[in-house]
Order: structure tokens, then sequence, then C-alpha cells
């Protein structure tokens, strides 16, 4: 009978479906937990990647321009322009800070990002249909009394409608354009304006801003760039890449270490957990077992009927699992990127997992007479019935 | 005649240390081509231990035994094929807890039989028919052993023990928990198969009333057989 192990199953549906559950969800779990903190590197990558610079300046001392204090004066800044290292007119005043702007009467999370509309480090046209870039104050020379339109384009994902208003320390700003979404990391959106509205909003008007992006010259390797500029002891400069992993570690490696704990003793769970449950439902068929061996079934028959059923278990619910995250991920309130390589190993190792402890728990059986077996007297095993009543009694 | 089951010296004990029971001590036994043998004692004297052992079912931890002319090889890596293979092939067990898969129907319980010894899917099921139909179980082909009653459900257990045509069947306390009218019809039942199949059968029974259908008796007591 080449459904015999089905028909196992069948009768034993409410068995199999919880255990498939719980595979499902440990599968879930390991797969949201590892896509939330892929999500966290995407975002904590996106911005950074969309300016297109690859040198990143920042004050002496900060740690990297996303690290820690910087504000850079214009002392600083009249070399650099004049630096044939870098193409020329690259170089872009960036203010990039966190805030907490009133929306709605309600305070929010977002990053202020204040650059020059026609240097690098924010959006170069607003979406299709919603709304204008905003307008560029016309002093470039950080006169504190300069008058400047206090206009600013929000992500998409804010939910802000066009010539809406939000309120940032104790300035007033006017949405006018929506752009596509680059969340910062855990969704923090970005609302962009002129760096001379960041500096009012932020600044007090101060003339600093918080980092210089530029481009490379073209025959010039961004690496070296970077080294020569860092090298002068004024300022801290980084390659793209080398900001890029500043971040990580400061924004997602560093704070998510404690679950990155939670996710290796997550995965340790899991293993033992879908471990003992395979192995459990094996020993619980141990009299059966006994059976099957009485009527002449041989080892390998009796455990290719085992591993039928422990592989489609697996398949279920590593499968299920595998997709339920996926589900689960879309559905998530912050954003989950799950890997797919990921996925796979992971499904991988919980079917190898499933496989190993069902194998383990059946060839324990199997070594043993039938007549303990289906009498569920395994050595060691939890079935073990008291010495005193642990042989035939006839 | 021939001895099929020549048991020498069989000893099993349970346990370890000072909680060690000697279930079964130094026991030779004998039974012989198409005998039918009872094996009678009290409760606890070694019945159920003794009919495992020459069923194949349990390993003694000394003696010899050899079934059918053939000695088994008692040594761990040896005793796995050669026992599923003799019960496969010699032996029919019938259990007094039936002891049939309780997903399958009673059919299936026979056919699996075959299905270990990997006869031919059709032929398993036209044969499992006909000993179900010759236990006259032929209107519970497909019941589960939960819908049927505890005769009903030793009747499959007999059916299944001669699916692969053994040369003997053991049967321990075959009427336990059956009423005398189920335990008659059984052994008569018994007695018919036996003769139709050529099988020497060997039950384990503390009910004196069964004492008359058999050609020999073994008496057991602590362990030991005390006359055969």
């Amino acid at each position: 009978m080449k459904s015999f192990f089905l028909k196992d199953m069948q009768y034993r549906r409410a068995r199999v479906v919880l255990t498939s559950l719980g595979i499902t969800v440990l599968i879930s779990l390991i797969l949201l937990l590892g896509g939330i903190m892929n999500g966290m590197r995407i975002q904590a990558q996106q911005y950074v990647k969309s300016t297109g610079a690859d040198i990143w300046i920042s004050a002496e001392g900060s740690g990297g321009a996303f690290i820690g204090f910087s504000l850079l004066i214009e002392e600083n800044m009249a070399p650099l322009n004049a630096a044939r290292e870098l193409k020329e007119g690259s170089l872009s005043p960036l203010i990039f800070a966190q805030a907490r702007p009133i929306v709605r009467g309600k305070s929010t999370k977002a990053i202020v990002v204040g650059y020059m509309t026609d240097k690098y480090g924010g959006p170069k046209q607003v979406l299709d249909g919603e709304g204008r870039m905003f307008k560029a104050s016309e002093f470039q020379d950080y006169r504190p009394e300069d008058p400047i339109p206090l206009e600013v384009i929000v992500d998409e994902k804010m939910g802000l409608e066009i010539g809406e208003q939000i309120t940032i320390g104790t300035n007033t700003v006017k949405v006018v354009g929506k752009t596509s979404s680059l969340m910062f990391v855990l969704d923090t959106p970005l609302i962009f304006m002129d760096v001379r509205v960041a500096q009012k909003v932020l600044l007090g008007n101060y003339p600093r801003v918080n980092m210089m992006i530029a481009k490379a010259n073209e025959n010039m390797e961004p690496e070296k760039v970077a080294a020569f500029f860092d090298a002068s002891g004024d300022i801290e400069a980084r390659t793209m890449n080398q900001t890029l992993d500043d971040i990580i570690a400061y924004y997602v490696d560093e704070p998510m270490k404690a679950v990155q704990f939670l996710r290796v003793m997550l995965w340790i769970a899991a293993g033992l957990l879908v471990g003992m449950i395979t192995y459990v439902t094996m020993l619980e068929k141990t009299q059966e077992i006994g059976v099957l061996k009485a009527i002449g079934a041989s080892n390998n028959y009796v455990m290719t009927h085992l591993l039928k059923q422990v592989a489609l278990i697996s398949v279920v619910g590593v499968t299920i699992g595998f997709c339920l995250s996926y589900v689960f991920a879309a559905a998530a309130p912050i954003f989950v990127a799950i890997n797919l390589v990921e996925s796979i190993i992971v499904a991988g190792i919980s079917f190898i997992v499933c496989c190993g402890s069902g194998y383990l728990a059946a060839r324990k059986v199997i070594m043993v007479d039938p007549l303990i077996a289906f009498r569920g007297e395994i050595d060691g095993g939890m079935f073990r019935l008291p010495p005193t009543v642990a042989y035939p009694d006839a | 005649m021939t001895a099929i089951i020549e048991g020498i010296g069989l000893t099993k004990r349970f346990g370890f240390g000072d909680a060690a029971v000697v279930a079964i001590d130094s026991v030779d036994i004998h039974i012989d081509e198409r005998e039918l043998v009872m094996i009678m004692g009290d409760s606890g004297c070694g019945k159920t231990t003794l009919i495992s052992l020459l069923g194949c079912i349990l390993t003694p931890d000394a003696g010899e035994l050899r079934i059918d002319g053939e000695e088994i090889d008692l040594t761990a890596e040896a005793q796995f094929q050669q026992l599923s293979l003799i019960r496969r092939e010699k032996i029919g067990f019938v259990f007094q807890l039936f002891h049939l898969l309780p997903y399958l129907t009673a059919l299936e319980n026979v056919m699996v039989a075959m299905d270990i010894a990997k006869t031919d899917k059709s032929e398993a099921e036209d044969r499992s028919i006909e000993l179900l139909t010759r236990v006259g179980l032929s209107d519970r082909l497909h019941h589960r052993p939960a819908q049927m009653s505890g005769g009903e459900k030793q009747r499959v257990s007999f059916a299944r023990a001669l699916a692969n045509r053994p040369k003997v069947i053991f049967a321990d306390e075959p009427t336990a928990n059956l009423d005398s009218r189920q335990s008659d019809n059984l052994m008569n039942l018994i007695q018919e198969l036996r003769q139709e199949h050529q099988t020497t059968v060997v039950i384990v029974t503390h009910h004196e009333g069964l004492k008359e259908n058999a050609d020999r008796i073994v008496y057991m007591k602590d362990g030991k057989v005390i006359s055969s």
C-alpha cells in the first residue's frame, strides 16, 4: 500500500496539523526577524546610495557623517571647493538631522534633509502630479537675515497632502511636493528642504551644515581622495562604502545586538522545538512500530514509512511558514525585507532538523524488540514504565 | 514428527541489578510441526515472555533457538534482518489486545502484512478478502478496528497472522477479551484454519476450558516449564 503512511497521517490529522503549524510558526518567526534586520539594513543604505556622492565629509572627531555630532564651518569648505581631487562644482552642503515635526497636531518622527537643489543630497524631482520642487533660496552666502520660502518636499508615505502645513521646532513649513519613498531606518520618513530652510528650522539660522558630500574627480579613486582629506586633520572624510558601513554598524548592528542575540536564541529554540516535536511524534508511534515489526516489517520498511511522514509534515510546515513569512512581511507595520537566499537556507536547515530528529527517534524505536516497542517500554524513553511492571505479566 | 521450533536454555531477564527479574529461566522446549500446543500457568509465570521468545518478537538473554531448522543468530547486528525475515515468512502472531493498526480498515490491516512481504497489491487484496471471508468478516472489510467488536478484531488479527502463509501461529491469550461463545467460535476457527493451512499453532492461555483443543499442554511456573 503506497498510501499507507498517508492513511496514518489522515487518521491523526489533528496532530499532523498541529505539528505542521508549530514548524510553520517557527519558520515564519525566524524569517521575519531576519527580514526586519535586513529591512533596516536596506533602509539605512538607500538614502546614501540615492545621493550618488562618493565622498562624505564631516567635522573632525565626529566619527563619520552620520555617527557623531558634526558641524562644519566655512573655513573647512573653502579649500574643499578648490580641491582638484573633487569633481568641479560637486561639493554639496548637507544637513541630515532627526526631528520631531508636528503633523496634524501629533508629534512624529522624521529626518530633515537640507540640501541645495542643484547639488547632491536630495531628489531631483517630485513624483508625477504630486506638487512641485520647493523654491530654492536665492541667497547662498548663509546670511541669517535673508528671507527664504519655508517649503518642503515630503516622503510620499507620510500621507500628507500638498499645501498641508507641518511644524518643525518653532517654524511652520508648507508641503509643496511629494517624493518617492526613501525611508531611513525603522521607517523614518525624510523631509527634504533647502539647506537654508534647514538651517533656519533646526539651527536657528546658524550658518552651518552637518556634512559636505561630493564626487571624486573622474581620474581619482574615491578611497584615495577620502584618505587624502582625512589625513589633513581638519575634517573626517569617508567613501560611500565606508559611510554605509558606518551607518549599518551605528544604526543597525549596534542597537540590534540584543535582537541578533535573540535571533540566534530563536534559531536554537526553533531547532530544539522542531526536533522535539518530530522526536515526540515518532516516539508516540512506538506501539505501532512494534506491531509492524512483529508482523515482519524490516527496519528499513518501518524507517521509510516514518520518514515519509516526517518529510511530508516538514515540507508542508516549512513551505507554509516560508509563504506566510512573506505575507506577514507585507502586512508588517515596518519595512521587512526577507532575503530569498536566507529563506531557502532556513527552510533547508529546518527540513534537515525535522528529518534528523524523526530519524533519531525512529532509530531508537526500531532497534528494540517488537514486544518492548509495542508495550512502550523503550529504554530511557519518556514512556518507560516503573521497573516493577516493566516485564510481561503472563 | 519434526520439531519446527526448538529452544534450549532460553533465558530472559527484565530490569537491572537488584531489580532484575528472571522471567524465563533456562527453558528447554520443542514444538512439532502441525501441533497445537497450549502454554498454561498462573499469571506472571512467564507464558507471554516464552511465546514472545519463540515468536521472535523478544530476544533472549541466553539460550539457543531454532525455527524450521534455522538457527537464530542473536548477535545484535545479525538479528534484525534475520528476525524480521523469519517473522515475515514463518511466523504469524495473534495478540491478546489484537494490535490492529487503528487507521487501517480490516482489509488493509491484513493487506499490510503482505505489503511488508512485497506481495503484489492485487494479489494481496484478493487473498486478504479471501482470508477475511474465511473468518466470517466479508461484511466488515472496510470497517476500522474502532468500528468492530472484540471478537471481530480478533478474527482480523487471525486473518493478518495467516496472510503470509506462516508455518507457525502464536496466539497470546486470544480469548482473554472474548465472551465464552466468541471464545468457542474462535477455537473452532483456529482448529479449522490449522487443518486447512497445515499450520502449527502455539496458544498461551489460562482458560482451562480450552485444554480439550490442545494436542499437548506445556505448564509453566516461575519462569520454568514444569511439564509438557
